[in-house]
């Protein structure tokens, strides 16, 4: 009964639900909305739709007809078609072999696929009921068989780049992510527990509240990097031996050879299966490892604050445990935003969410193991930059805070007194 | 050795000091003393650093205080506290550590001080293990370990059983003939009038009183007098007549009585004297002060019958 009492228990069971719907709106908007108008070329070189679409178009979907197959490269480069954001290929058996294929420039969020694949599948519908049945276009839909659609990208047509690199960022920025929540509460623990067994009078009567709290962030930040360090060099060695000892025969010129053999001339391109290619040859682990590094230190700077906040503000642990939910939120968020880059790269809100230091270390590492083109690798230094400054800024507020709520007992923490605490 | 002046602060619009001054000697013990919320504590933690005064400023050795002069200063919180699970020895030595001390220092004095309370078989516990008085004792340890100019007592007998009182009672004492400058805040009088040279007396962030123990008392005696003698109560008490008031008696044997009373009509010790001299065989007169604990309920009552009128 007390717990519901409690005031920052009444916010949070209003602001938890919301501040969730919030994530939940900003992915599906990011996912489904977009005010870009798509220009989509029908390569319909049979011309089976015969330059026809059934429905009214939306507004942010034009179409073009043309009798001929472009290949992905042409469509890709040629000044012809630079105006074309999405092809759909009507190949001459789509009627029996139900298969589609779209490529794209820009990977087209999902109101735009679903709206290509209904104009698609209902204009096919039309013409399968003329040509092969009496029966009527609903009755024919309840019983056809679905179009296959198959995604490619004009630049990527057989998949080479593939999101496997982009999940190999991904699994570091996870392990950031992680490292920053197990420290981060490490942190929180640490100077709730020298808040409630009184000791902190005793140490800030040897060293200023700043300094300690300095101390402890950049303490604890040390023993996460030994650790990190340790993982790293445990994980490396165990890596080498597996391929000396256990695995030797993934990398030895037989069993390659056996491996296309099996496989005939469907995948010349990988002689390898894609997890050895991944661990052993995809990854660039010296710059993964420097940047890691960096937006790991930036990154728990920056949250490694919010949690010093919460532990030197927090009146009772009841208290402090309700306000480590909006940092787990944000956590999450950072995951969420890390998946989106997967996804979605390239897009405004994949560009900016790089620079916001909430997000940028889960998909600053994303957005490096896809590779920066030529000339960009400027956002990756603003962005860790920001984050820096970010970090930096917020210690400042952290220090504040923690002067002020240090040596506050069993009071009841509120957003205006934290407020009041950073001013002064 | 360190003097507040005018300090004052505020907390959420409420006055916790209001314009303090006092000082501290060299080589004195000096007690902070006031009833619970009277704003000890907050000035301890401004002399300490640990918060800022609104208005005024501390001195130390005719310096502002700076964090430099904090090595200099051993302080004892009113609310203990020591890491649970570290050991008796880490703990100490930490602690003195972030005072500055070289290990070398550190080992050196954790071992005399370990062997002078007899407690070197604690070295490997850890704090939790231990009992409250004990925890006590590593607590007192690690404030004086650096030998500081200065220390700094929120009620340091509290949670020690007699001996352990007279132990650390006696320690103080040392520290103060050593030349070190004590501030003890406590609610224990006796001790006051025991160890303190001096007492300031605070309540609702303002100071009432301050001066040396004796001068206190002095200033606060109510012309009481004990008077002990030998010979018949009856002509005792006939013979003071109405010059004087009997205020109390103690009864040793039937003709053996020691007698409070104060004098009336501007009467003096040499009236009472003549008064009574023929009547009874004085043995012993001598004028009675108040305890430190009279002075401190009186002048607090007086303070709030002023505020309340």
């Amino acid at each position: 009964m007390e717990r519901f009492g409690n005031r920052s228990f009444k916010w949070l069971m209003i602001l938890g639900p919301l501040l969730i719907l919030g994530l939940v709106y900003l992915f599906l908007s990011s996912t489904t909305s977009t005010k870009k108008n798509w220009k989509v070329l029908i390569m319909d070189k049979n011309e089976i739709f015969d330059g026809k679409l059934t429905a009214s178009r939306p507004q942010n979907l034009s179409f073009d007809f043309i009798n001929a197959f472009v290949e992905y490269d042409d469509f890709a480069k040629d000044e012809k078609y630079k105006d074309y954001d999405l092809a759909v290929q009507i190949n001459e058996k789509i009627v029996s072999n139900k298969h589609v294929i779209i490529s794209y420039k820009e990977y087209p969020p999902e109101n735009i696929q679903r709206h290509l694949v209904y104009y698609v599948e209902r204009r096919l519908e039309e013409i399968m009921v003329e040509q092969f049945t009496d029966l009527s276009v609903s009755k024919f839909r309840d019983i056809k068989q679905s179009l296959q659609f198959n995604l490619k990208d004009a630049n990527d047509p057989r998949n080479e780049k593939s999101t496997t690199a982009s999940w190999v960022g991904f699994g570091f920025g996870i392990l950031i992510i992680l490292f920053v929540f197990m420290f981060g509460m490490t942190i929180l623990r640490s100077v709730a527990r020298e808040k409630s067994n009184r000791i902190v009078e005793v140490l800030l009567s040897s060293v200023k509240a700043r300094q300690l709290l300095t101390g402890k962030v950049l303490g604890i930040g040390f023993s996460a990097l030994i650790q990190f360090t340790a993982w790293v060099v445990i994980i490396g060695f165990g890596l080498y031996v597996f391929r000396l000892t256990l695995f030797p025969d993934m990398f030895s010129a037989g069993f390659v050879a056996d491996e296309i053999a099996k496989e005939g001339a469907q995948n010349p391109l990988s002689n390898q299966s894609p997890f050895v290619e991944l661990i052993y040859s995809q990854i660039h682990y010296t710059n993964m490892l420097i940047f890691f590094t960096l937006f790991f230190l930036g990154g728990y700077l920056f949250y490694g604050s919010f949690f010093a906040m919460i532990g030197a503000s927090m009146g009772s642990e009841s208290d402090g445990q309700q306000f480590v939910i909006p940092i787990t939120l944000l956590l999450f968020l950072a995951v969420l935003s890390g998946y989106y880059t997967v996804y979605y790269p390239g897009t405004i809100l994949s560009e900016w969410i790089g620079f916001i230091p909430f997000t940028s270390p889960m998909v600053m590492m994303v957005e490096l193991s896809n590779g920066f083109e030529d000339g960009s690798a400027w956002k990756l230094f603003l962005s860790l930059a920001i984050l820096f400054i970010s970090a930096f800024f917020m210690m400042r507020i952290a220090g504040r805070i923690y002067k002020n709520g240090i040596l506050r007992f069993n009071h009841r923490l509120k957003l205006n007194m934290l407020l009041k605490w950073t001013k002064k | 050795m360190i003097t507040v002046e005018n300090v004052s602060k505020y907390f959420n619009r409420q006055t916790i000091l209001h314009d303090v001054s006092f000082a501290l000697n060299e080589g004195e013990i000096l007690g902070l003393l006031g009833p619970n919320g009277a704003g000890k504590t907050t000035l301890m933690r401004i002399i300490n650093q640990i918060i800022s005064a609104d208005k005024g400023h501390v001195t130390f050795d005719g310096n502002l205080i700076q964090e430099k002069h904090l090595l200099e200063i051993g302080y004892l919180p009113e609310e203990r506290g020591l890491y649970q699970s570290m050991t008796v020895e880490k703990q100490i030595a930490y602690l003195g550590r972030l005072r500055g001390m070289s290990s070398v220092d550190v080992k050196h004095q954790l071992n005399y001080w370990l062997d002078k309370f007899d407690i070197q078989a604690w070295r490997k516990l850890r704090i939790e293990e231990l009992s409250k008085g004990m925890a006590q004792k590593i607590q007192f340890i690690c404030t004086v370990l650096h030998a500081p100019k200065v220390l700094i007592l929120d009620e340091p007998f509290s949670g020690f059983d007699p001996l352990n009182i007279e132990l650390i009672r006696q320690e103080l004492l040392e520290f103060k003939k050593k030349g070190h400058s004590i501030i003890i805040s406590t609610h224990n009088m006796n001790s006051v009038e025991e160890i303190c040279d001096r007492a300031v007396l605070i309540n609702k962030g303002q100071k009432l009183l301050e001066g040396s123990i004796q001068e206190i008392r002095e200033q606060n005696k109510e012309g009481l007098y004990k008077i002990s003698f030998t010979g018949n109560m009856i002509a005792f008490a006939n013979a003071l007549w109405a010059g004087y008031e009997i205020i109390d008696k103690e009864v040793h044997s039937d003709d053996t009585f020691t007698v409070y009373l104060k004098m009336r009509k501007g009467n003096e010790i040499n009236d009472l004297l003549n008064a009574v001299i023929d009547q009874v065989k004085i043995t012993g007169i001598e004028t009675v002060l108040p305890s430190m604990e009279k002075v401190f309920v009186k002048t607090i009552n007086a303070q709030k019958e002023i505020s309340s009128e």
